[in-house]
């Protein structure tokens, strides 16, 4: 490691009363309040889910329409995209830039498939033959269901594809010879978010997706 | 800043192992989760308790190594934590407010057992009771001096009352016999009235009690079981 990269960690930030960076206690504050957002978002389906479990005077077994395979596919890479993330942070940290740069790539990479998972999971609940779940009907019946599943796992789909876009943005200043060790702080911001993107999916999956299953 | 070793870089490579360990031990999870629900072995109750687990374990593994709250200063967990524990919070207070459960007041199960008798008005479809048999009204009369067959249809089963009385409102009302060998099933959607008290004949091959049936009700929220 050399001297510029070592002394590349005691960089650059503003002292603050906190003793933490204004940017970052912000980020905090609003994945705080992002957390009551999925909260309410979960309450809501998990409740719906409970007070109407019946369609067409059946109980809804979701599982004819879960792909629980290609879920699970998408968690992994989920997860994989976060251990991408936090190498990117450490990388910049040490001024690796380099390393940085494929770091986040990957999780750039990660996150597109994830999405992309997400859109053909849609489509394919939208369209299944004779299981078709949309916004407001579930096999053509009038149902809840779809609209908290829906507004939930597109709300976190959304978060998805914000962080992809603010990650291009990172990976796409880092060419232009501007970026330095200085922006380690900025890039740890991105990653905080996310890791949380990442963690709102660790509660989505089991409770929304598994547990249909263990019911 | 994170991180307050006196060799910071040398520290950022340490994390190196931790977060590559982290992700596999959170993929490891992820995997037995999915195994679980696979292999079905387990009742729902221990499913969803090793899911819960899991899922927190996971959750406070990425938050605290991922997220640097390990090396950060307390003020971001303090920030977080405000955050998730009014979700959290705001889920439980949801879920008591909906917490109306149906009560089932009444649930009875008796014998028809009244005998016939002369100068009475009968109704179609009433039973009585004569000479050791069950008999149904074909037709709305009042009963002479004797029995007269004419009026009444020989029944081969023996007719129980089924009555209930429920509050707390109910969408639905399941009676099901427990004894196969003296079958009985009915399915009823009230109103949703917040109370209910009915009552129906149950034709069976031989006495029971309302121990034999069991009475589930379901409201807008819950299912409630009795007996």
């Amino acid at each position: 490691m050399s001297d510029a990269s070592a002394h590349a960690l005691e960089h650059h930030e503003p002292v603050t009363s906190t003793g933490i960076p204004n940017k970052k206690v912000l980020m905090w504050a609003f994945l705080g309040s992002d957390c009551m957002f999925f909260g309410t978002l979960i309450s809501t389906h998990l409740i719906y889910r409970k007070i109407s479990a019946t369609v067409g005077g059946n109980f809804l077994d979701i599982r004819d329409v879960f792909d629980i395979e290609l879920t699970s596919f998408s968690t992994f890479i989920l997860l994989a995209s976060s251990l991408f993330m936090a190498l990117g942070v450490s990388a910049i940290h040490k001024g690796n830039l380099k390393s940085m740069r494929w770091m986040l790539f990957g999780t750039i990479i990660f996150g597109a498939i994830f999405l992309a998972c997400q859109v053909y999971e849609f489509t394919h609940f939208i369209h299944a033959p004779g299981n078709e779940l949309t916004l407001s009907t579930y096999r053509g019946e009038p149902h809840v269901f779809g609209s908290t599943f829906y507004v939930l796992t597109g709300t976190h789909g959304t978060h998805v594809a914000i962080g992809v876009f603010w990650l291009i943005g990172w990976l796409a200043y880092s060419f232009t010879g501007k970026m330095s060790v200085a922006h380690a702080l900025d890039i740890e911001i991105c990653g905080l978010y996310w890791h949380f993107v990442d963690i709102v999916w660790i509660i989505i999956f089991p409770v929304i997706y598994l547990m249909e299953y263990a019911l | 800043m994170s991180g307050h070793s006196e060799d910071p870089v040398a520290e950022e490579s340490k994390r190196f192992f931790t977060f590559f360990n982290l992700s596999m031990i959170l993929v490891a999870i992820t995997g037995i989760e999915v195994v679980i629900i696979y292999v079905q072995t387990f009742e729902s109750m221990s499913i969803i308790g090793v899911l819960f687990a899991t899922s927190i374990i996971k959750f406070f593994g990425v938050v605290w190594w991922f997220m640097h709250l390990r090396w950060d200063k307390s003020l971001n967990t303090i920030l977080f934590l405000m955050g998730l524990v009014i979700a959290l919070g705001t889920y439980f207070a949801v879920i008591y407010m909906s917490d109306v459960h149906p009560v089932v007041e009444k649930f009875e199960v008796s014998k028809l057992e009244e005998s016939w008798k002369s100068d009475t008005a009968y109704k179609e479809g009433d039973f009585v009771f004569q000479d050791n048999t069950y008999f149904q009204a074909q037709k709305d009369h009042q009963s002479s001096k004797q029995f007269e067959n004419k009026n009444w249809k020989k029944v081969n089963t023996v007719p129980h009352l089924i009555s209930y009385r429920i509050t707390g409102g109910a969408d639905m009302i399941e009676i099901n016999s427990k004894n196969p060998g003296n079958p009985f099933f009915l399915l009823s959607h009230p109103d949703g009235s917040e109370e209910i008290d009915e009552s129906t004949i149950a034709l069976l091959t031989e006495n029971a009690t309302s121990a034999d049936f069991r009475l589930k009700v379901r409201s807008e929220h819950f299912w409630t079981e009795a007996q």
